[in-house]
């Protein structure tokens, strides 16, 4: 009977609301708003009266769950007087910032995220400014000061925006270095491009490094003393068309890049590729990343090895090309509600103990600088050559417009459309790659 | 045939006034009191159930314009003013967070808020309207309407409001508004460096349009790659249509023919293509044709490579089929062929079936020629029944992200240095332009101008080939 009652009181309503406007239907538009905006309010209230466990979201790369899981456990362990409900999700480093700024205040509470993303994100507020949530570690019974030493300089520099620290560093392997065939390079041969070149083109193999990327190709740039950085209004200043603090000009590291992309044994790799090149053989060395030691390893077999980059010739000197350090930080979200709770987890699964636990299972290389100095860590080859390369390393801080305009450049150098002859046309060539990086932000 | 419409527009919506003004000067005070208390006329009508529903109307519109649009409709002149700040309290462990203002909430929710009160509005007159009608009818003496009676219309003589009404609101809400979201972010300054919640965005007029065009403002080069960027969009979308119609309608002809043996399995050969999804089948195409991929390897080992490299053609150690343009624009329309013949072939078999056959044996028998007869009954034909499609083949190909993205993204880099700086390819799209546009560099309130100007481009071109095709008699020449 009630339901008869209820449908009938329905059908009631859709007709009258048709009826009564005779010919528009608008009004079932006016009656919904009235619902949304009750649900809405029911759940503020919902987030309001949590009292019960301390709720926190997690995010970690999918290959990182069962560590993330485990360090979890340990974590809920270190608080026995706290009841937590923590969720992990997965995202990965790499596009952590895309999927945080589609919705700043849906995104995990903590998460992992590379180095490169940490201005954007700041900017967007979606992460917390450690300074004024230092507090919060003393609960751990440790200060803000404590994680700033016990992590490698560099990465807290990385880490750092405007003086303050917005994030815990995790694992420092985000760079390039070379890996080589020891079997057919000597170390000697390693030492600079002009022998690893020569060497290469006597055994009729080739050696590889992308160009056309911001990422890579500002190693010659950087080696030679250049500046990349990120002003106030968000633009990104940049001088490699004019003259270096050591003293070289824009022009001639062009024409030294030119003549090693001009080497028959040099091999322009697209970025993303390297991979499948080293894979086919036919390299003999390649600049990457720890993400391919595996791959190496597989190729060069016994002769597998790693070192820093090559020197490579300026004029008539020899430069030390130069990288850009790259790192996995842990931040929190600014619109986390258990701030407090969330630093602490985030300080937790970067602690030292974490990032052994992560070397030992993911093989991620440490930022603790104890870790950095211990035994296991140097006798893994590819990480050794990142922490040999990372004194050469820099920190990378650009804005959105710098990538466009660096991979073209790296393009035109790796296609040979500049002439290493022509200076004027690669003065002109870098003052638009200038122009177009400094371009102001709308 | 347009100023006809606009004119019944016009009409119907001054008839619409007309009548609420007749309603409020001729009205009893029932109909009167009406324009406050919305349920007034039914009431005095004897259609209680209908001013009880009036009335509840009325309250819940109310109740919703103080506790919920009032909110946020104050602040769209600024679109918010107060910028988000926390405080950590370490008793709690949890941010103390201001008060502040979202501009994007702030934008979304005055829009739906004006979205009802837009709707209220028409039926608060329609409510007034028909509160006089009824005054007219009892004066006549005529029989007003029970409510059993009114549900009753809905089935039978109004049908056709009963059906509409759902499809009317998912338009409200599932396209209605969000296009008017879109349009109205246009004008506002909503990108990477005022991204709510952090951040907010304001007004800022026709600026984006005026950085759009030539005002210089966005990239030094904006305007540069806009030309470019719009020029290879309207080639792009004239050949990809063109060739993959005549391909289809040749390939139909082919399957057709009946001198075409196992025409069951071609036709479904070439329809697993359209089985296969289109990104896997693009991306597999993109790994063959790359720089480094299988079909460089077999031209580098047959020695086509070294033949065009003599001849000039290509500068590289590999063919740049997806990597230079030129090579890389026919590339992409000749795989776009690959991809879209399949579809025309089905469209254009269809037709092909329902060829008038009387016309066919007549021609014949005059003693006409296969090629005549194509030239003269099958392809005017054919023309006039997939006319339509073409149109929004075209419209559907000046948007078509999918071949374009998945073919370059990661495998083109352009040697122009000027489009790099506008963040283009030789090879984009306007939509795809606008992907990388919002998606890299969030980018919002540019994203919205240049859709604006797509849909404007897209929308002028439907118009007027629609108006041409279907203009005169020609609908006569078939039937």
């Amino acid at each position: 009977m009630k339901k008869k009652v209820l449908a009938a009181m329905l059908a009631s309503l859709m007709a009258v609301s048709m009826t009564a406007c005779g010919g528009s239907s608008s009004q079932e538009n006016a009656a919904a708003p009235s619902d949304s905006a009750q649900s809405q309010a029911g759940t503020e209230a919902n987030a309001a009266s949590a009292d019960g466990p301390i709720a926190l979201t997690l995010w970690g790369a999918e290959e990182d769950q069962t560590l993330l899981g485990e360090l979890v456990e340990g974590f809920k362990a270190a608080y026995p007087d706290q009841t937590f409900d923590i969720q992990i999700g997965v995202e990965s480093e790499s596009t952590a910032k895309d999927t945080i700024l589609t919705d700043v205040e849906a995104a995990a509470d903590v998460y992992a995220f590379a180095s490169d993303q940490l201005n954007d994100l700041v900017k967007a507020g979606a992460l917390l400014n450690l300074e004024e949530y230092a507090d919060a570690l003393t609960v751990a019974g440790k200060t803000l000061d404590d994680v700033k030493s016990a992590n490698s300089a560099g990465s807290i520099e990385a880490a750092t925006m405007d003086g303050s620290l917005y994030a815990f560093p995790r694992s420092g392997d985000n760079g390039y270095f070379l890996y080589y065939d020891s079997s057919v390079l000597s170390d000697e041969d390693v030492a600079s491009w002009d022998n690893l070149l020569a060497a290469a083109n006597k055994a009729g193999k080739k050696v590889g490094m992308t160009l056309a990327s911001g990422w890579y190709n500002a190693s010659f740039f950087y080696g030679a003393g250049f500046t990349t950085g990120l002003n106030d209004d968000q633009t990104t200043s940049i001088d490699w068309n004019k003259t270096s603090a050591d003293g070289y000009t824009g022009v001639d590291v062009v024409k030294s890049m030119l003549n090693i992309a001009a080497d028959p044994a040099f091999m322009a790799i697209a970025d993303g590729d390297i991979s499948n090149q080293l894979a086919s053989g036919a390299l003999v060395a390649c600049v990457s990343g720890t993400w391919d030691s595996i791959t190496a390893q597989e190729v060069f077999g016994d002769g597998y090895a790693a070192t820093k980059l090559p020197t490579f010739t300026v004029g008539d000197k020899q430069v030390q090309q130069g990288s850009v350090a790259g790192f996995k930080f842990v931040g929190v979200n600014g619109y986390a509600e258990n701030a407090g709770w969330a630093v602490l987890l985030a300080d937790y699964i970067s602690n030292q103990d974490s990032q052994q636990k992560f070397f030992e299972q993911r093989e991620c290389g440490p930022t603790n600088v104890n870790l950095i100095d211990s035994d296991a860590v140097k006798a893994n080859v590819a990480i050794a050559a990142l922490a040999e390369q990372s004194a050469y390393s820099k920190t990378q801080l650009v804005g959105g417009k710098y990538w466009d305009p660096t991979q073209t450049f790296g393009e035109l150098i790796a296609q040979g459309t500049l002439s290493a002859d022509d200076d004027a046309a690669i003065q002109n060539a870098l003052d638009t790659l200038v122009e177009g990086v400094t371009a102001p932000v709308e | 045939m347009a100023d006809k419409k606009n004119k019944n527009v016009l009409s119907s919506i001054g008839k619409f006034f007309a009548e609420f003004a007749e309603a409020i000067v001729h009205g009893d005070i029932f109909v009167k009191l009406s324009l406050v208390w919305m349920g007034a006329g039914y009431a005095k009508r004897k259609q209680y159930i209908k001013a009880v529903l009036m009335t509840v109307l009325e309250i819940a519109v109310i109740a919703f314009t103080v506790s919920f649009a009032m909110k946020y409709v104050p602040k769209f002149g600024t679109l918010g003013t107060v910028k988000m700040e926390k405080v950590f309290n370490v008793s709690t462990m949890k941010s103390e967070i201001n008060d502040y203002d979202n501009s994007f909430k702030i934008l979304l929710f005055s829009l739906f808020s004006f979205v009802v009160w837009f709707a209220f509005a028409v039926v608060w007159i329609k409510n007034v309207v028909n509160a006089y009608r009824l005054q007219k009818l009892s004066e006549a003496g005529k029989h007003i309407a029970t409510f059993r009676e009114d549900l009753h219309s809905l089935v039978e003589e109004r049908f056709h409001i009963t059906l509409l009404t759902l499809p009317v609101l998912g338009v409200v809400i599932f396209t209605a508004i969000p296009i008017l979201l879109l349009i109205l972010v246009a004008f506002t300054n909503y990108d990477q460096q005022h991204m709510p919640p952090s951040a907010l965005f304001t007004w800022t007029g026709l600026t984006n349009f005026i950085n759009l065009f030539g005002g210089g403002g966005l990239t030094v080069t904006f305007g540069y790659a806009f030309v470019r960027v719009l020029g290879w969009t309207l080639v792009w979308a004239f050949f990809a249509t063109l060739t993959t119609y005549i391909g289809g309608i040749l390939l139909s002809l082919l399957l057709n023919s009946k001198k075409t043996r196992l025409t069951k399995m071609w036709r479904t050969l070439f329809i697993v293509t359209i089985a296969v999804p289109q990104f896997v089948s693009l991306l597999l195409v993109r790994n063959f044709f790359s720089n480094g991929g299988i079909v460089n390897t077999i031209c580098a080992s047959i020695g086509l490579t070294g033949f065009l490299r003599d001849i000039g053609l290509v500068s590289t150690s590999y063919i740049p089929f997806l990597s230079a343009p030129g090579w890389a624009h026919v590339m992409i329309i000749l795989i776009n062929i690959w991809i879209g013949v399949p579809y025309q072939m089905l469209i254009a078999t269809g037709v092909l079936m329902n060829l008038p056959t009387d016309q066919l044996e007549s021609a014949r028998v005059d003693g006409a020629k296969p090629f005549q007869i194509f030239k003269s009954i099958t392809m005017p034909y054919l023309l006039f029944v997939t006319g339509p499609t073409l149109v929004t083949d075209f419209v559907k190909n000046i948007n078509n992200f999918n071949v374009i993205y998945l073919l370059t993204q990661d495998v083109y880099t352009t040697t122009n240095q000027a489009m790099a700086n506008s963040q283009a390819k030789e090879v984009d799209l306007l939509v795809t332009w606008l992907f990388r546009l919002t998606q890299d560099y969030y980018n919002y309130k540019m994203a919205s101008a240049i859709g604006i100007i797509v849909f404007i481009i897209c929308s002028v071109f439907t118009l007027v080939a629609f108006n041409r095709m279907i203009k005169g008699d020609r609908e006569g020449t078939y039937q």
